[in-house]
């Protein structure tokens, strides 16, 4: 890399080849990626994908069996301590002591850094005010989420890693802590981001990849990850019993499809001939009234998921 | 130091918010002196109902149920033999003493009187206690009848500076125990932290582990501290136990006590999962530290098939080391063996702590 390349687009993470076996298990097999200075960066994949286990190698909290990984342009494994001074770190469980107040538990991990900003910057910023003096324990699941986001945004961190921060939220929970996250991307933190929702990743996410069995499958700006591919749209239905795949796949206009169970999804490029066959098979089977749900949609990132994996992104 | 004086704060805090941890911090000590207090106060009142079936118009018996009735610990209860036998049976009675009607004329006849006790072999210490007492006392009659002269004579004397009583015997121990409880719960503390994740949450920061450790051992020292305190305050204002050692002696013993079971706690836990794996841990050594340990009631009471075990738990040792110093005891072991048994397990356990723990 240039001295000027440095300066447009810093590298502030750099994975090469980076594996991490538990037993037999290939957690991580052979991930290679970087991250830019400023970017919301997504790892977005099925449980046990092996995000996790990623990102806690990033953060130092864990050690690959082999691979580089450079954090801040420095080896996490010779200077965790210096590296842990710049990042901002949220785990998965909410791992929050539970009789000291917010307010408590902010000034005590600020206390671990050499600098920290404000209390009251970042109770504002993550709509804490006014639970700061509210025991942990009393908190609800989305105003702990908060907290633990918080908590990994106290030193101003250079990289925030945020580990399926919306998980088990209500979906006004979810939002709010996705209009926080989306306030941090507009101040030009680098966030980097795992999560099994692709809603989430294909709003927050500059760029993602998607990873599974351990390895990135594809990776790009979410609308570039659709448009390569997907040109069409999906109509998506439930029949039961569901018509055959080699059936489906004659109706005019369809290009892909997937079935799973009684659930039927037809990629299009072409709706409403695609659209008519599909009534008309209905019909010819007799089961119009057993069709339910039919609608049309731009493909997601989840199709991207299905298409490359042949599998949803939550089973 | 910053992070060091948060977090110890921190746990202060936290200590005060926790209910349960606050009454197993004080309330159960203070309770546990009261009712040793109180039980043990009473002690000294303990008397044993004795059956006595006698000849009323023998000026022997008479002579014998005088002396008898002279023993503080005999309750003296006359009467005819089936009854009294009966009464022993239900368990009414310890014991019954049987004095032959014909005793006058046996004495006349020089020849030996047989004077019957019954009792209860399965109520042991009864028996052990009684039993010697009623020889003595027929002893005395015997020389008494025979009026031979006293020839030799025990006179006690206590080597004692003061009479320890069983208060004073049990107060140190009580403070024995709850630094143990309180070193060895310490540990709980770290593994329930570990498995909520907590741990880990700390080791994301540039927080050094060590830093994190010697705020915890900290806090449960000042714990261990207000503790001591409030023992020895009550001990001395409600049952007037006087603390007549070296105070800095045993402060000092106080943290290296606390300091001990806290390091046996860590290295008990090391490789515990979940608190609810490590809680039977701790209960497993510490309950026969409790018993075995001397702190309670003094060791000689213990089998010597237990003298090895009893040889090795440094319960034994911060136990008589307190005593030593709070009450002026007599020495099991001399004080620096004391120190020197207790500074080894910390040492050892310390290691072995530091080499086996577990962070995640």
């Amino acid at each position: 890399m240039t001295k000027i390349e440095k300066e447009i687009h810093p590298i502030v993470i750099k994975i090469e080849h980076l594996v991490k076996s538990y037993g037999v298990i290939k957690a991580v097999n052979d991930i290679s990626f970087q991250v830019m200075q400023g970017e919301a960066f997504g790892m977005l994949g099925p449980n046990g994908a092996g995000k996790t286990t990623t990102a806690e190698i990033i953060e130092g909290l864990r050690q690959a069996d082999s691979g580089r990984v450079s954090v801040l342009g420095l080896d996490i494994a010779r200077v965790p301590a210096k590296i842990k001074q710049r990042i901002g770190i949220q785990l998965q469980a909410p791992s929050l002591l539970p009789l000291v107040t917010v307010q408590e538990i902010l000034q005590l991990f600020a206390s671990f850094y050499k600098q920290s900003i404000p209390i009251d910057d970042i109770l504002e910023l993550l709509a804490l005010k006014e639970s700061r003096k509210i025991l942990v324990k009393n908190l609800s699941g989305g105003q702990q989420q908060r907290l633990s986001v918080a908590m990994a945004l106290i030193n101003n961190p250079d990289i925030a890693f945020l580990d399926e921060p919306t998980t088990g939220l209500d979906p006004q929970a979810r939002r709010s802590l996705w209009s926080v996250i989306e306030d941090m991307r507009k101040k030009g933190k680098t966030i980097f981001l795992t999560t099994h929702y692709m809603e989430e990743a294909e709003r927050l996410c500059d760029r993602v990849a998607i990873i599974d069995h351990g390895q990135i499958i594809a990776m790009d700006s979410p609308k570039e990850l659709i448009s390569t591919h997907f040109k069409e749209s999906a109509i998506q239905f439930e029949l039961e019993p569901a018509p055959p795949e080699v059936v489906l796949q004659t109706f005019p206009g369809a290009t892909q499809v997937m079935v799973s169970s009684s659930e039927v999804i037809v990629y299009s490029n072409n709706i409403p001939t695609t659209m008519s066959a599909i009534l008309k098979y209905a019909e010819k089977v007799n089961l119009t009234d057993k069709l339910k749900d039919l609608y049309v949609r731009e493909a997601t990132l989840e199709d991207v998921f299905l298409k490359l994996t042949g599998r949803k992104i939550r089973e | 130091m910053k992070a060091f004086n948060k977090l110890l704060i921190s746990d202060l805090k936290q200590f005060l918010r926790d209910k349960t941890a606050l009454f197993f911090t004080f309330a159960f000590p203070i309770l546990f002196i009261f009712i040793f207090g109180w039980v043990f106060s009473g002690a000294g009142n303990i008397s044993y109902e004795i059956g006595l079936v006698k000849n009323n118009s023998s000026v022997t018996s008479e002579g014998i149920s005088q002396i008898l009735h002279q023993i503080p610990i005999f309750e003296i209860n006359e009467g005819e033999k089936t009854d009294k036998l009966t009464e022993l049976e239900e368990g009414n009675l310890r014991a019954v003493i049987v004095i032959p009607d014909d005793i006058d004329s046996i004495i006349g006849a020089s020849q030996p009187v047989e004077i019957k006790v019954y009792y209860d072999p399965a109520q042991t210490t009864s028996a052990q206690i009684i039993l010697p007492v009623l020889k003595q006392a027929i002893d005395e009659v015997n020389r008494q009848i025979t009026q031979q002269p006293l020839l030799l004579q025990l006179s006690e004397e206590s080597i004692q500076a003061h009479d320890l009583r069983d208060i004073d015997y049990l107060v140190p121990g009580i403070l024995a125990m709850s630094i143990l409880f309180l070193g060895l719960f310490g540990s709980i503390v770290l593994v329930e932290r570990r498995e909520k994740k907590i741990l880990k949450r700390f080791g994301a920061t540039p927080l050094n582990r060590s830093t994190m450790v010697f705020s915890q051992i900290t806090y449960r020292m000042i714990l261990a501290l207000i503790q001591t305190l409030i023992i020895i305050g009550i001990a001395s204002l409600v049952f007037n136990v006087q603390m007549v050692g070296n105070w800095l002696l045993l402060l000092g013993l106080v943290l290296l006590g606390t300091l001990t079971f806290i390091s046996i706690g860590y290295f008990a836990v090391a490789r515990a999962k979940t608190t609810e794996g490590a809680m039977p841990i701790i209960q497993i050594i510490q309950f026969p530290m409790l018993f075995l340990s001397g702190i309670f009631f003094p060791v000689d009471f213990m089998p010597d098939f237990m003298r090895p075990i009893i040889a090795i738990i440094p319960l034994t040792y911060l136990g008589d080391a307190f005593r030593q110093v709070m009450v002026d005891a007599t020495p099991l072991y001399p004080l620096s063996l004391d120190i020197a048994i207790l500074v080894a397990w910390l040492v050892i356990c310390m290691v072995l702590a530091v080499k086996l723990f577990r962070w995640e």
